[in-house]
């Protein structure tokens, strides 16, 4: 009888995957509020014709092209992150933790103030749950045992 | 560790003083100390004697100058709720407050003895501690206080007194309970300086402080078995350490154990350091029951670490750097002998200086070794072994007889259980056949339903007598394996006793960025008001929000300092979800209420369905 070989990989958490999902939502989301104002705004079918700036404040081309360059480069470190996590790099947690929590204010400011995007909310609230799950701190050597603190 | 035999003895039939003297103890002070002990005729002697009237009305008894321990003790009737009081301090006028001010500056500078705080206790807490210290300091503007020319003026006269009487008192006390020989050093201070001199907690005129030593009686010689200093934030059993315990407790010529005196505090610590004292404050019943909630959810399900927000971090400074008061050095004691027929000890129960009308007695005084601030009896001196929880202790000698007896008594009982379960058991088995040969005899239904009573009750009984039997071995067990022990010479775990271990800061942490850590340190909470009166001005429309993430910029700022950013942004990050995870509930509880039941309906038709189907 074949010897089943035994993997040195360590194995991935369910949660992992749920926070993986959950980044992916985020990108679509991102890349939706990359290309919603340029296409509001005409950008692809005229062109860039009118100035992005009167004096020192933006026109509102201006800050169309301001927001969708933001949310691109939330977009892109989403992705990086992506990959970061789902090769299990104790750098990627701590990013994303924090990127989510600056996520979560911006949220509750936009709830508070303007209007809520509660699917960004929620996908927020998912990761930060899963990513204190003690198994993905272990994993990502954030932890160091059950008994040990963050 | 040493054996018994190698620790110092003394002969049981000597003197108290003599007792005293074999192993008064060694203390070190830390450097900047500005208060050592002092003979209390001396202190009294600059004192005047007043009485505080429930009215609120403070009268002069005896004059500055013309008090002494006769007067001290003279008998005065008082109405209840009096406070009688020494006053070492006059009351200052303002030019002479800014000349005790200047002297003192002048006084140190000639000592040339500074203390320096090194890394300070406010980089030692949080951001949070900081905010409540900050209330904390502004609470003595409503509670009655010592003030800083109070503390400048004590430390002048001090060091005039200290120039004609250049001795270092104790009052040492010797008594005997339960085996035990107790031996209690006890200190006076003229002033306790902690706030104003170290950072700490509080100041008041006056200070005792005690250390105790307790010895056992074994073939007519006393040996020392414990040692017992008073400490802030502990008591019982934690203010003890076992004689061997050369970690914990530090001996000058085997017989005199080393003491570290807080600056400013004098409070006693085994180890040479810098200790947190923590300083709770009163919560409101409401909120302290909201944080244990809060508590309970953060420790439980979301598996954090449990952090205490609500304390003010002081630091005790016991570095023992100082000056050296004892046996194998320049400076010795003057032992003065007490009792409770010491005229001042028995008979004066009032404080040894300023009332100074702290609602939380912080500011005032203490009184005597004999007494507490409200005239009853202290424990440390009626109750000196349970002051220790030595109280349960029984002197080594004794403990192997205490023992011995307590297996011989257990072992009877096995013996007396040894007959009676076997005869119970067989009666139980005797009634039941009796029942069982009633069953099917309609006749006998109401001796059958007696006789089922009996059985429950014998049932009990014989199962209650196994229990005990098998509890019994247990325990004979346990008291055999010790006495064993005990016989062979061996000793318990030194350390064993002790619930909460005092441990001084770790000296080689270093904050991570040391200097900047301690800048931000003083500078932040400033900042942080600033901040929001900025914030008030210039975009009161965005308050809330601005309060909450100028705090939580803040809060991320210190971790980095502190070596703490990960900890901090996963908690920040945690308590953020909550807070969004409990709006979410709010907006969408109908469809979140409908999800889950579809959701678990689905469960438990997919699981029945798979049984139906095997």
């Amino acid at each position: 009888m074949a010897k089943r070989k035994k993997s040195n990989k360590k194995k991935r958490p369910i949660a992992v995957t749920v926070i993986a999902v959950a980044i992916v939502v985020l990108f679509l989301i991102r890349l939706y509020q990359v290309f919603e104002p340029l296409i509001r705004n005409n950008v692809f079918s005229i062109g860039i014709t009118s100035p992005l700036l009167t004096g020192w404040k933006l026109t509102i081309l201006g800050s169309a092209i301001l927001s969708s360059a933001i949310y691109l480069i939330l977009s892109v470190v989403g992705i990086v992150v992506l990959i970061g996590f789902l090769r299990l790099r104790p750098w990627s947690w701590v990013l994303l933790m924090a990127w989510t929590g600056v996520s979560l204010i911006i949220s509750l400011v936009d709830y508070l103030y303007l209007r809520a995007n509660f699917a960004v909310m929620a996908s927020n609230v998912i990761i930060a749950f899963a990513l204190n799950i003690t198994d993905v701190q272990l994993i990502y050597g954030i932890r160091r045992d059950d008994a040990s603190s963050l | 560790m040493p054996p018994v035999s190698d620790r110092p003895t003394a002969p049981l039939t000597a003197s108290d003083l003599k007792l005293l003297r074999k192993f008064e103890p060694v203390v070190c002070y830390t450097k900047g100390e500005q208060f050592f002990p002092t003979a209390i005729e001396h202190y009294i002697s600059e004192c005047s004697l007043w009485v505080h009237h429930p009215d609120g009305r403070d009268e002069l008894l005896v004059k500055q100058g013309e008090l002494n321990l006769e007067k001290l003790i003279e008998t005065r009737p008082a109405e209840f709720g009096s406070v009688r009081y020494l006053r070492f301090i006059e009351p200052l006028s303002l030019t002479e407050s800014a000349q005790v001010l200047a002297n003192q500056l002048l006084l140190r500078r000639k000592l040339g003895e500074y203390f320096l705080a090194g890394i300070g206790r406010l980089a030692r807490g949080g951001i949070l501690p900081r905010l409540l210290d900050g209330l904390f300091s502004l609470s003595f503007l409503l509670r009655g206080k010592v003030s800083a020319a109070t503390a400048a003026a004590a430390e002048l006269d001090y060091h005039e007194m200290f120039t004609e009487d250049k001795t270092y008192p104790y009052y040492g006390r010797v008594t005997r309970q339960n085996g035990w020989v107790i031996l209690q050093y006890w200190f006076f201070f003229c002033f306790n300086s902690w706030r104003s001199g170290f950072h700490g907690v509080n100041d008041h005129e006056s200070d005792w402080e005690m250390v105790t030593i307790y010895l056992y009686e074994d073939d007519g010689q006393l040996v020392p078995e414990w040692a017992a200093y008073a400490s802030h934030d502990f008591k019982g059993d934690d203010l003890r350490r076992r004689w061997d315990d050369d970690g914990e407790l530090q001996k000058v010529d085997g017989s005199h154990p080393v003491v570290f005196a807080g600056a400013g505090s004098h409070a006693s610590y085994f180890r040479r350091g810098e200790y947190q004292a923590e300083v709770n404050p009163s919560l409101p019943g409401w909120f302290s029951g909201l944080l244990h909630a809060w508590n309970k959810l953060w420790t439980g399900p979301l598996g954090q670490p449990v952090i205490n927000t609500f304390h003010i971090p002081f630091v005790d400074f016991a570095r023992g750097d100082g000056l050296r008061i004892g046996p194998g050095g320049s400076n010795p004691w003057s032992p003065v002998l007490i009792d409770e027929s010491t005229p001042w000890v028995g008979y004066y129960r009032g404080l040894w200086g300023l009332f100074a009308r702290d609602p939380i007695s912080g500011e005032n005084a203490p009184a005597g070794p004999m007494y507490n601030r409200d005239g009853s009896s202290r424990g440390s001196w009626y109750d000196p072994l349970g002051f220790a929880g030595l109280d349960k202790v029984a002197p080594p000698p004794q403990m192997e007889k205490m023992l011995s007896d307590n297996c011989e008594k257990v072992s009877r009982r096995q013996e007396e259980l040894e007959k009676l379960i076997p005869g119970k058991a067989g009666e139980l088995q005797a009634i039941g056949a009796r029942q069982k040969g009633m069953e099917g005899h309609p006749h006998l239904a109401k001796l059958y339903s007696a006789l089922e009573k009996e059985i429950n009750t014998l049932s009990a009984e014989v199962r209650n007598l196994r229990r005990e039997y098998s509890e019994n071995t247990a325990l004979l067990q346990g008291l055999t394996r010790r006495l064993d022990r005990l016989k062979a010479g061996g000793q318990d775990d030194p350390r064993s006793h002790i619930h909460h271990l005092a441990v001084p800061d770790d000296p080689s942490r270093v904050l991570r960025f040391d200097r900047a850590a301690e800048t931000w340190a003083a500078i932040s909470l400033s900042l942080l008001m600033f901040a929001i009166a900025a914030l008030i001005f210039f975009a009161p429309k965005y308050i809330w929000a601005g309060l909450v993430i100028i705090l939580i910029l803040f809060v991320v700022a210190e971790s980095f300092l502190r070596g703490a950013f990960v900890q901090t942004v996963g908690r920040i990050t945690l308590i953020l979800a909550m807070l969004s995870a409990l709006i979410l509930f709010l907006q969408f509880w109908k469809w979140i209420i409908a999800t889950t039941l579809v959701a678990m309906g689905i469960s438990l038709m997919y699981q029945r369905l798979r049984e139906l189907t095997g």
